[in-house]
């Protein structure tokens, strides 16, 4: 059985379609993310399952049972918020036991105590139980709202870019503890990001929209190497995937993508390569292998280093450009230098230039 | 450096005891002369003190029941601000927060309603109280008052609704509060400075009024405070000195209010709620 599963639900305001005929499953135990870029539509889906707005059709079901039509305070679901909204009026003790006061029947004063004590020393937040939310830090408040989600042991969690008013270094902290919280407890949770490494790392399955449409519903992994369309191609991922615009040209056995750089062999891609239309290709930096060649027309123009890695990117003659992601170890090129280029035909991502769909990939 | 502030601090200081004088000034003035002897209130020239201060005055309205009056006051303003202020927030709760049909023809009504004077609505509003039969009861002046008040506390308590963040009313939702239990736990609790705000201004009005507590009671048993003081401008003559000594009584129940209440003006009560 499903935890959570959207049948056909849209929402507009207006003229506005926030969510157009969301089909969506949760799995029991699942983490699921929701990522896609500002006004793609994840909140709207999160308000939507916990019952903050109403769906203009469509049917939300939570293990099974049809709450399109139930107010928030029937789903049993908990919410963590993108601004916590820790209740100001009161201590972080009453604020993780508001839950469990709202409760009918409610629970003995006793057993909300042992309950509340007993998640704040999972959280390491027994210290500040007494203390008012705005005399504790963001990362504190942070998981205070973690903690009152968590002391009603929820069917479904959902958190609505929880880490997004952290600073860098805690959220990864967080991103880390919040996994290991899921390992732990074992609920379903539901999680709201705009941060593609943050879906990545966290998500068994990672669903990525876009105006207000789900593009693709896949496990990591599926996601960046088998992007359905461009557009997923492009939103996930560090940094921005090279697309060649070309189309296909076959050369005995082995087929080779025709494009503004020349020839690009591309193996044996899986997939039916019997298209004749206008396509393109996306190739991730870290797929575009870079080697020194001074009587190449091609020009590095810019080498970034972050660390780990150099981002090099490369202008051809007609201004198209490539980024390549190399090791700043092993590559000698400097800016200005002149280049040739190989791709990794096993992470080549061949689309259909018209719609953006993907045809077939490398892999 | 130094000099300049300070002698910026002293120039303000200046104008708001020149502000201060000339708010206080009647009241001053009135205090010092509910502290002379009858004959010496209206001589001329008149005196900034009194010589011999007297409260003899003071004596003689509490002797003709002025605190009764007080009482009948005090409940009748206590049932208005606490039925005005139940009825306000949620008719502002609903409008801040609930797209109904007929939401903005409501706001426009309210807002209508309160520009009609209240002179204009006495004799309609006197022949309804005694159709009722609340002529000359308490229940009549505290149902006129709330009726008269409830749209400015509608839209008071409406625009403080509206200036609270609304996860913290989705989070209550989402914890498993009804919207009622939402408005008493999360909503009321935060609107204090503003529940306050409107508490004071009813109060101020249903504690003053004179004209509505004239034309709807006439007995006694039922006569408000300033009712009461308006006789002593009536049969005998204006007798000035109970006049302007339960004038000054009238006014310390107010202030009193007031100064007890002030630390919920300061707001800030929502600081530290929502984030970013
Ligand atoms: N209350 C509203 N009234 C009108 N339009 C709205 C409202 N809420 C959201 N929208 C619109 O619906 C679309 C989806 O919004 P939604 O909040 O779901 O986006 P999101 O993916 O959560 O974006 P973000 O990352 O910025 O939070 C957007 O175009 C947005 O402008
Ligand atoms: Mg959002």
């Amino acid at each position: 059985m499903a935890a959570v599963s959207f049948e056909g639900v849209s929402k507009r305001y207006g003229e506005v379609v926030a969510l157009d005929a969301l089909d969506l499953e949760v799995r029991e135990g699942e983490f699921v993310s929701l990522l896609g870029p500002s006004g793609s539509g994840k909140s709207t889906t999160l308000n939507l399952l916990a019952g903050l707005m109403d769906a203009d059709a469509g049917v939300i079901r939570i293990g099974g049972r049809d709450v399109t039509a139930l107010p928030p305070e029937r789903r049993d679901i908990a919410m963590v918020f993108q601004n916590y909204a820790l209740y100001p009026h009161l201590t972080v003790f009453e604020n993780m036991a508001f839950p469990l006061e709202a409760r009918k029947p409610k629970p003995a004063a006793s057993a909300i105590r042992a309950k509340v004590e007993q998640v704040a020393g999972v959280l390491g937040i027994g210290m500040l139980l007494a203390r008012y939310p705005k005399e504790i830090s963001g990362g504190q408040q942070q998981r205070v709202a973690l903690g009152r989600a968590m002391v009603r042991d929820p069917t479904v969690f959902l958190l609505d870019e929880p880490l997004s008013n952290l600073d860098a270094r805690l959220r990864i902290r967080m991103r880390r503890d919040l996994k290991a919280l899921h390992h732990a407890i074992g609920s379903t949770i539901v999680y709201v990001t705009h941060d593609q490494a943050e879906a990545m790392t966290l998500s068994s399955r990672i669903a990525v929209f876009d105006h207000g449409r789900l593009q693709q519903y896949a496990t990591p992994a599926e996601i960046y190497d088998r992007p359905a369309n461009v557009f997923v191609a492009n939103f996930v991922g560090d940094r921005e995937t090279n697309f060649l615009d070309g189309s296909l040209s076959a050369e005995g056995e082995e087929l080779a993508f025709a494009s503004a750089l020349g020839r690009v062999p591309l193996g044996r891609p899986r997939g039916a390569l019997d298209a004749r239309g206008p396509l393109r290709l996306g190739v991730r930096p870290e797929a575009v292998g870079v080697l020194p060649d001074p009587d190449a027309p091609l020009r590095v123009t810019l080498a970034e280093l972050s660390g780990a890695d150099l981002f090099l990117t490369i202008r051809a003659a007609d201004g198209l450009e490539v980024v390549a992601r190399a090791d700043p170890r092993a590559t000698r090129v400097a800016e200005g230098d002149g280049v040739r280029l190989a791709f990794d035909p096993s992470r080549l991502h061949l689309f259909d230039a018209g719609t953006g769909v993907a045809i077939a990939h490398g892999t | 450096m130094h000099g300049l502030i300070l002698r910026r601090r002293i120039g303000r200081g200046l104008v708001n005891l020149l502000i201060a004088g000339f708010a206080l000034f009647p009241i001053l003035w009135g205090l010092s002369s509910s502290l002379k002897p009858t004959e010496r209130i209206v001589e001329f020239p008149p005196r900034l003190l009194p010589d011999e201060p007297t409260l003899e005055h003071y004596a003689r309205i509490f002797q003709d029941d002025a605190a009764f009056y007080i009482l009948n006051s005090g409940l009748v303003s206590a049932a208005t601000v606490v039925l005005t202020l139940i009825l306000g927030a949620l008719g502002g709760y609903a409008l801040a927060r609930y797209d109904f049909r007929g939401r903005s023809l409501t706001m426009m009504a309210t807002v209508a309603v309160m520009s009609i004077p209240i002179a204009s609505l006495l004799v309609p509003t006197f022949t309804l109280i005694s159709v009722l039969g609340l002529y000359d009861t308490r229940l009549g002046l505290v149902l006129l008052y709330t009726a008269y008040q409830l749209p400015a506390a509608i839209w008071m308590l409406y625009g403080y609704f509206m200036s609270l963040p609304v996860e913290l009313e989705n989070a209550a939702r989402v914890d498993g509060c009804s919207p009622t239990r939402t408005l008493r736990k999360v909503v009321l609790p935060l609107s204090k400075p503003g529940l306050v705000a409107a508490a004071l201004f009813i109060l101020v009005f249903a504690w003053n009024d004179f004209v509505v507590a004239v034309t709807m009671t006439s007995s006694q048993e039922v006569r408000t405070f300033p009712v009461a003081i308006y006789f002593y401008l009536g049969f005998y003559g204006r007798e000035w000195g109970p006049l302007l000594a339960a004038s000054l009584v009238s006014i310390v129940p107010i202030i009193a209010v007031f100064v007890f209440l002030q630390r919920y003006f300061m707001s800030g009560l929502t600081g530290g709620g929502v984030k970013g």
